[in-house]
């Protein structure tokens, strides 16, 4: 057989997998392999911003675009890339519609505080279905190996995760916090799929309230500490006028500690946690992503892009999503070759998703 | 057959059928005006004009698209090449500027000179054009919202007698005609000072006023807010602020808390020294329109400046937003 790979300059892409299309049938591990880099990530991500700030923010939703396919393309799994294929008009439309929900929901509140509820209560009832379509346009507009992967699920369920949970949440003082974060996995995985084959989400709520809890205990460690700066810091100050000057740069160095504190373990537990507990079809996912390590990438990274008034961001970016990319390995139970597109994609030969011009584009 | 020299060139790829995962080995090469493409029991032929070329982003593989949605992915990328060479297609600017280091270079020269030019000219213009079309119960609500959290956070209730109060009222109702609401606190550490809202509510702390000394000083430093507000400047330099925080917020990638910024940035957003400029000559006007001298506000502008030497725990206030004193004093002096 012809190996693509012949001519290929030599790279961790062309190395990983020697032959990635025998058709055997034992379990074998497939890591998922990212080739991004900083500098040549760094050549879209200024262009980018050029542009959209040449266009008062019109040009970011082609933007987002390009930003999304140079990721995708570089992540390969089984000698094949990852695509996007997100229409930027439809992220436009999305994005206009975010902002206007945003403005309306703050203008109505300086207006009067009736049209401000009447306004909230009107965005609480329509962010569910909102979000169920940005889950839908991210998975049609994904591909892998030439088949689109899929999104099912339906309004009855996006306003149970995205609307029940979270006020359940808030009566509760926030008790049944990490069963809500386990029911919007379950909904988000669960009504999944690759071309007709189905993800599958097994993560208890258990190993939720677990994650939960250690988080729990570090942000207890974490106010404490950062408390404990605060008092001493204005206590040293002494002159009240001087505390006072100083109160909002130590308000932000807090949030700041408080977000490097968190963000690094709940990223590395999080994606631990849901791929270690789905599969696809018969096959399923490892993934070894390490606190420790995200935490040493994360405070490099802010350092780093503090020192250079922001320019680091697109190299910080590339490294984040190398460490947290290559962590995951794919278990497969069989050939990959055996997937079929479902029948949605089937039924559209143009290979264009039509659900495309009515669908918009949040992030999540 | 023809014997072009294209014919030649090949280029490894995958071929997926877009209805199933399974992966091709194929080999592309050019037929003329067409792609073939060429596998293990398969072959295919297509317009060039036909196909759809990712842009190059560096090792990633590039795919090319056929119009029922079947793609070949090419990580060759130098054989690629030859193949488009010898085609005579070529790839989008926007595509190739990001790639090539003079290119981005130059984006990011532009990129400074743009901010630089939207900073210095363009926000500046768009807030005077947009300022008059914001609507009143939005200024009347920021407005509200401000003296709320100035009330809350700096500000102290009154101890200036009834009678005071009412006689500066009485007096600023027969000297303006523009809308106001003349209110009093007492300034504590913020000191001497007054300050204009949006919505021509004019705030005027106890300090300034026994600064004063008399009405007349009163007044010049109230035509001087009146200023102010008649030039909208509060509501410019609000949307100013709220530009330069949107477009921060999207770059540090997060537009959730934007605006809820707003009545913090008012009270943080010093003015322009074109808009003092502004309203000073506002004042000025004023002042000679109702027959009195523009030095009054010179004199409350010294006044100022004296008790900020002494010790900048009572009068610092007004001038710590009012920068250039000493040649602003000499401005109006000049005037009168």
């Amino acid at each position: 057989m012809n190996n693509p790979f012949e001519n290929a300059p030599p790279s961790a892409a062309t190395t990983t997998f020697a032959d990635p299309f025998a058709a055997d049938t034992a379990p074998r591990s497939e890591a998922l392999v990212f080739s991004g880099r900083g500098g040549e990530y760094f050549g879209i991500w200024i262009v980018n911003l050029l542009l959209t700030v040449l266009t008062l923010g019109i040009y970011s939703a082609w933007a987002k675009v390009r930003r999304l396919q140079y990721f995708h393309r570089h992540t390969t799994l089984g000698g094949a890339a990852f695509d996007y294929h997100g229409d930027p008009r439809a992220i436009l439309k999305g994005r206009v519609i975010g902002f206007l929900l945003l403005l309306g929901y703050n203008i109505s509140f300086e207006v009067s505080p009736l049209l401000g509820f009447l306004v909230l209560g009107l965005l609480a009832a329509a962010m569910p279905v909102l979000l169920m379509r940005s889950l839908r346009f991210r998975a049609l507009n994904t591909s892998w190996r030439g088949l689109r992967f899929g999104f099912d699920g339906d309004q009855r369920g996006a306003y149970k995760a995205f609307l029940m949970w979270p006020l359940l949440s808030v009566f509760t003082l926030y008790l049944l916090a990490p069963m809500w974060h386990q029911r919007m996995k379950r909904y988000q995985l669960d009504n999944a799929r690759f071309g007709a084959t189905r993800f599958e989400f097994t993560a208890s709520v258990s190993a939720f309230y677990r994650m939960y809890g250690v988080l729990l205990l570090l942000l207890v460690a974490g106010v404490a500490a950062i408390g404990g700066t605060v008092a001493l810091v204005l206590g040293a100050a002494g002159d009240r006028r001087e505390a006072m000057a100083l109160l909002p740069l130590i308000m932000l160095a807090g949030w700041v500690g408080l977000f490097l504190l968190i963000s690094p373990y709940l990223t590395a537990r999080l994606q631990n946690l849901v791929w270690n507990n789905t599969r696809l079809g018969a096959h399923r996912f490892e993934s070894h992503a390490r606190a420790r390590t995200l935490y040493a990438i994360t405070l490099t990274n802010l350092i780093a892009i503090v020192c250079t008034l922001g320019f680091f961001a697109p190299f910080a970016a590339i490294r984040t999503a190398r460490y947290r990319i290559e962590s995951v390995t794919l278990v497969s139970a069989g050939p990959l070759d055996d997937f079929v597109a479902g029948q949605k994609q089937a039924v559209s030969a143009t290979g264009e998703e039509t659900a495309d011009i009515f669908d918009v584009d949040i992030a999540l | 057959m023809s014997t072009s020299p294209s014919e030649a060139l090949t280029v490894a790829a995958l071929y997926f059928d877009g209805h199933s995962a399974r992966a091709w080995p194929a080999t592309l090469s050019l037929d003329g005006d067409a792609l073939l493409l060429a596998a293990e029991g398969l072959s295919r032929r297509a317009p060039l004009a036909t196909l759809r070329l990712s842009e190059p982003m560096g090792a990633a593989p590039r795919l090319i698209t056929f119009d029922d949605g079947a793609h070949a992915e090419v990580r060759d990328h130098a054989a690629l090449a030859r193949l488009l060479g010898a085609s005579g297609q070529r790839d989008r600017l926007t595509v190739r500027s990001a790639f090539d280091l003079r290119m981005v270079a130059g984006a990011l020269a532009l990129l400074v000179i743009v901010l630089w030019g939207a900073a210095r000219y363009g926000l500046p213009w768009a807030a005077e054009v947009a300022a008059p079309r914001v609507p009143e119960a939005v200024v009347a609500g920021l407005s509200r919202q401000t003296l709320e959290l100035i009330d809350e956070h700096m500000l102290a209730p009154s101890r200036l007698d009834e009678d005071a109060q009412s006689r500066l009222r009485g007096v600023l109702a027969g000297r303006t005609t523009l809308p106001h609401a003349l209110v009093f606190r007492h300034g504590g550490a913020v000191g001497a000072n007054a300050f204009a809202l949006p919505d021509g509510t004019l705030v005027v702390t106890d300090e300034l006023v026994e600064l004063a000394g008399d009405d007349e000083r009163v007044m010049a430093v109230l035509m001087h807010e009146l200023g102010h507000v008649e030039g909208r400047h509060g509501m410019r330099m609000l949307l100013q602020g709220s530009a330069v925080a949107l477009f921060m917020t999207w770059y540090a990638g997060d537009v959730s808390s934007v605006i809820a910024m707003a009545p913090t940035a008012l009270i943080q957003s010093g003015y322009s020294r074109d808009m003092e400029r502004e309203a000073d000559d506002y004042a000025a006007a004023a002042l000679r329109a109702q027959g009195r001298s523009p030095a009054l506000l010179a004199d409350m502008l010294q006044r100022l400046s004296e008790s900020a030497e002494r010790g900048r725990k009572d009068g610092a206030g007004w001038l710590d937003s009012h920068p250039d004193s000493a040649q602003r004093i000499e401005r109006l002096r000049d005037r009168s």
